[in-house]
């Protein structure tokens, strides 16, 4: 295992395209809190410092870097197409791998990935969170950082769906763009055509929940008349709505969903003429 | 003496195409073991499946007398078809990665790399060697912890005149090891010229296999000449000695039986009377029997 370790990080570190997305990564994140630490929304009841002070910076962050996350799941289908187009996947078999270990390789590459991620937030979240807070009581500090917990799984969630793809097609650009279709347009237009209760069961609704607009968000944005807040709740109250799943369900949920796209693509490797 | 690899009844078909049929072969220790046909004969599939790139559809092989897993394939050095490798990597990150899935020493790099000409280019890409240097590549890949099994598919391919011959002086230097080697090729000269068996596939399936010497020794034709060749003729056709025999002037033709040589028409002439003028025995190359053979 510790020889699969070292290789997956030989493979990664020296990779221009590796390191750009990751310096993509962190750069907007940076700048998206960064920008929004300056904006002064200030309505009754809600100021843009509340976001950033704990206890909500825990939720708030989460939130921010989950629009992210398309850029870590594209990290892992260039990483995986790379495999195909070099023939390396077929050329690691050849000198004594197993379809077992190819997989290991790539898991070990989106939990690293993943750690990365969330060490990113809880680095900006205890930077702001000390900035913009006056409460460090235990109970402000502690209470929600289980998210973080929830952000990695949805971290490692979508990697592993991206995964899948470029296991499935083998190579790099067409996972790349069905994953952007499917996340944006077909997964959510396909959601249309179910009642309100079952479209909280699709794979990237489920994934994307985990991480939801932090509700004190929600309700002060809902407070301003024509913003999606307001549709959201008229939405609710006439029955187009459901209300979301509960968090500890969301996340067995998505723990199932990552579960399928590893052992599909396990699958698809053991069938494969690498 | 244990065989190191024992194929049986191997077959592998991709949709309706049958790419290895029944295939069954044996390499014993130190053999090196040439698989010729011509394009699509199966031989890159036969590879692939002893190397664990695809599962056959029947038939089983065995490596060393004992079922195949993955880690086993780590003792074999093998290269099948092009060299595979990261190619924004420099050659000895490649290598180092071939090197801990083999678990083998990671200083045993530099000794490849000096063996293969390319200790210089050590710290180049990958995309930026030439055709030839990425087969050499690959070769030292292959010979990464001095394995004592070579699995090569076309060995030599992309290489210019000087580096086939490099190739071929390095498979003698291993061959020397009593190393074993398996040799997939379409330079018949090249198999001929290093291998000791060698297996000839049309199809999918064997047509022939055996030593080489002895597969190159069947149906060479001898060549006699005399004052009294008619005569010759009729006594060799009477005592049934040949299966063929064609007369062309003072010359005779002759394909023998299967157990006779040369010296035995001699002998056999001089029994009944006739002296030789001439004689001697066409050697047929690799070529001329592979290209009989899959005609």
């Amino acid at each position: 295992m510790r020889s699969i370790i070292l290789n997956e990080i030989t493979k990664t570190w020296s990779y221009r395209a590796f390191q750009v997305i990751i310096l993509l990564h962190f750069t907007l994140f940076f700048l998206v809190v960064l920008a929004t630490s300056r904006m002064d929304i200030t309505i009754p009841g809600f100021s843009t410092e509340t976001l950033y002070q704990f206890p909500n910076i825990w939720e708030f962050f989460p939130w921010i870097a989950s629009w992210f996350n398309l850029l870590l799941a594209i990290l892992i289908i260039v990483m995986t197409g790379n495999e195909y187009a070099f023939r390396t996947f077929r050329q690691h078999v050849v000198d004594g791998l197993s379809r077992i270990q190819l997989l290991s390789g790539k898991g070990f590459l989106i939990l690293m990935v993943a750690v990365y991620s969330v060490l990113m937030v809880l680095l900006f979240s205890l930077v702001f969170g000390f900035i913009f807070s006056s409460d460090y009581s235990d109970g402000a500090f502690v209470k929600k950082t289980y998210i973080l917990l929830v952000y990695f799984v949805q971290a490692i969630a979508y990697m592993s769906a991206g995964f899948c793809l470029a296991v499935l097609f083998r190579n790099t650009a067409l996972p790349i763009v069905l994953f952007i279709l499917y996340r944006l347009i077909i997964e959510p237009v396909i959601r249309l055509f179910f009642p309100p209760e079952a479209r909280l069961y699709f794979p990237m609704k489920v994934i994307s929940n985990l991480t939801p607009m932090p509700e004190f968000l929600s309700i002060a944005s809902g407070n301003q008349p024509g913003t999606n807040g307001v549709d959201t709740l008229s939405f609710r109250e006439m029955g187009l709505m459901a209300e979301d799943l509960p968090v500890y369900l969301n996340l067995l949920l998505a723990l199932g969903y990552t579960a399928i796209f590893i052992s599909l693509a396990y699958l698809l490797l053991r069938k494969q003429n690498l | 003496m244990e065989k190191v690899l024992d194929i049986q009844n191997l077959s592998k078909n991709y949709g309706g195409i049958t790419a290895v049929k029944n295939l069954s072969l044996e390499v014993g220790p130190g053999h090196v073991f040439g698989i010729l046909g011509p394009n699509g004969s199966g031989k890159t599939t036969t590879l692939a499946v002893i190397t664990g790139v695809i599962a056959p559809d029947a038939g089983s092989f065995r490596w060393f007398g004992r079922e195949h897993y993955a880690g086993m394939r780590k003792t074999i050095g093998s290269l099948i078809e092009v060299p595979n490798f990261y190619h924004y990597l420099d050659l000895v990150r490649n290598l180092s990665i071939v090197a801990r899935i083999k678990n083998k020493p990671l200083n045993d790099i530099e000794r490849v790399l000096r063996l293969m000409n390319l200790w210089d280019r050590r710290k180049s890409r990958f995309d930026t060697l030439s055709l030839g240097m990425k087969q050499r590549l690959a070769f030292s890949a292959v010979l990464l912890g001095d394995p004592s099994v070579l699995v090569l598919d076309e060995p030599a391919n992309g290489l210019d005149p000087e580096g086939i011959a490099e190739m071929r002086d390095i498979i003698l230097q291993e061959k020397k090891k009593q190393k074993t080697i398996i040799l997939a090729s379409h330079i018949l000269d090249e198999v001929e010229k290093v291998c000791t068996h060698v297996t000839i596939l049309k199809n999918g399936q064997s047509i022939a296999q055996g030593r080489v010497h002895e597969l190159l020794a069947a149906d060479d034709p001898v060549i006699v000449s005399c004052g009294e060749s008619g005569r010759l003729q009729e006594e060799i056709v009477r005592a049934g000695l040949s299966e063929s025999i064609e007369k062309n002037g003072k010359e005779l033709i002759i394909i023998l039986k299967k157990g006779m040589e040369a010296k035995d028409i001699n002998e056999f002439a001089f029994s009944k009377g006739i002296v030789l003028d001439h004689l001697e025995t066409r050697k047929k190359s690799l070529e001329s029997q592979f290209l009989e053979l899959v005609k």
